[in-house]
């Protein structure tokens, strides 16, 4: 499965590719929308743990707007549910993540993403 | 049923490990992973115990996830924590999308990546913690085990990160249904002992239907079993090749380093747990 939390922490791992290499860019994707329980406390508790700029972004270009530029100082219940939906109710079935830096394409195949590398490829 | 003693295996020095690892690896858990998964169900206590003892909101990999089974953890507290799974097995992984799920109730799904313990396919540092439980012993060199114990020294923050391994122990209990060595050869080997762990396919979940003349399937899996002491200093070795000390912090001296937390013998198994420290 690829959901943005996942997504959040990946990044390309082709040798000799260390800089620009996240976030992976998704490609010709195939969404599934699941409900998943909200839990509030896991939500603000993995909240500083998140790269912002790449969730926000990377949410917007699979067409969900509903989180803002920068992190709100306070954290009602509405910026937490959006924040649960988007990075555990999108679920990415098939398309594939492309590396911004040296184009290695990551395919996603029945909502596993193929993080294998050939050998050459390998650090 | 008295323990079966294993066949010892003796890699040779031209064979490349990662094609070693292939066959008598990755190829057999695709093969048996229905059955194998079947057998699996059980937490370890000490395993489950890591994992309830994380705080609401830490977020983890399972680093050779096979079936799953420490995905839904911990279970008083579901959705507490978030585990993503990896695995070099794809039918392992499978299993594993829906690891918890009970019967009659809507599929339960977890994160789950195809990919190899060797890599590095994440942010450094991005997790609380890590596990790997029964998989680094399927490597077939001490660098290459090193190398895994690296790669999750990496994966966790510098700041408190968490890790817990588990292998295989050339001390079996009475419980287990193998043997490696005798107990008196066991004291004596300080660097562990390469095997072939027989898998007996049950015919019910073979992949494809076995005629009754024939006789099961069998396949052999490697393992390298460990010994007494070998899995700390594979850790302690592991964190010095970063460049990281080994041990608690030192008081007003500052850097990095890994400390052992624990590290004993739980039924047939070796493990550690490691915390990262900055100081």
């Amino acid at each position: 499965m690829v959901r943005l939390i996942t997504h959040n922490l990946l990044a390309c791992h082709v040798k000799g590719c260390n800089a620009n290499n996240f976030p992976l860019e998704f490609r010709n994707v195939e969404l599934e929308i699941r409900e998943a329980e909200f839990n509030p406390d896991f939500v603000k508790g993995f909240l500083p743990k998140i790269e912002w700029k790449a969730l926000v972004d990377t949410a917007r270009q699979l067409g969900d707007t509903s989180l803002p530029e920068e992190q709100p100082e306070m954290l009602d219940d509405d910026f937490l549910k959006n924040l649960h939906h988007v990075l555990l109710e999108i679920h990415v079935e098939e398309g594939a993540m492309v590396c911004p830096n040296c184009k290695h394409e990551y395919p996603i195949a029945s909502g596993i993403p193929n993080m294998l590398l050939a050998e050459h490829e390998i650090a | 049923m008295a323990p079966k003693k294993l066949e010892p295996v003796h890699i040779e020095a031209s064979e490349d490990p990662a094609s070693f690892e292939a066959r008598n690896v990755h190829e057999i858990y695709d093969a048996i992973a229905a059955h194998f998964s079947s057998t699996r169900y059980k937490p370890w206590p000490i395993i489950a115990k890591f994992l309830s003892d994380l705080p609401t909101g830490c977020v983890g990999f399972d680093s050779g996830t096979g079936n799953g089974k420490y995905l839904p953890l911990p279970s008083d507290r579901p959705g507490a924590i978030w585990t993503i799974g990896m695995d070099r097995s794809r039918n392992l992984l499978e299993i594993a999308r829906h690891a918890g799920s009970a019967p009659e109730r809507p599929r339960v799904y977890r994160e789950v990546i195809w990919g190899n313990v060797l890599d590095n396919g994440w942010r450094p540092g991005a997790f609380d913690y890590a596990i790997s439980i029964a998989t680094i012993h399927h490597l077939a060199t001490p660098e290459r085990r090193k190398l895994a114990v690296q790669r999750l020294i990496q994966a966790v923050a510098p700041v408190c990160g968490r890790i817990l391994i588990y292998v295989w122990a050339i001390e079996q209990d009475e419980l287990s249904k193998r043997k490696v060595v005798d107990e008196e050869e066991a004291e004596k080997i300080e660097n562990g002992k390469d095997v072939m762990v027989p898998w007996v396919l049950s015919k019910n979940l073979a992949p494809k239907p076995v005629e009754d003349t024939e006789r099961p399937e069998v396949y052999n899996r490697y393992y390298h079993m460990f010994a007494n002491g070998e899995l700390a200093l594979l850790a302690e070795d592991a964190a010095e090749g970063l460049g990281l000390r080994v041990g608690a912090p030192t008081h007003g001296q500052s850097g990095q380093g890994v400390e052992i937390v624990q590290d004993g013998w739980e039924r047939s198994n070796y493990y550690v747990e490691l915390r990262r420290w900055s100081i």
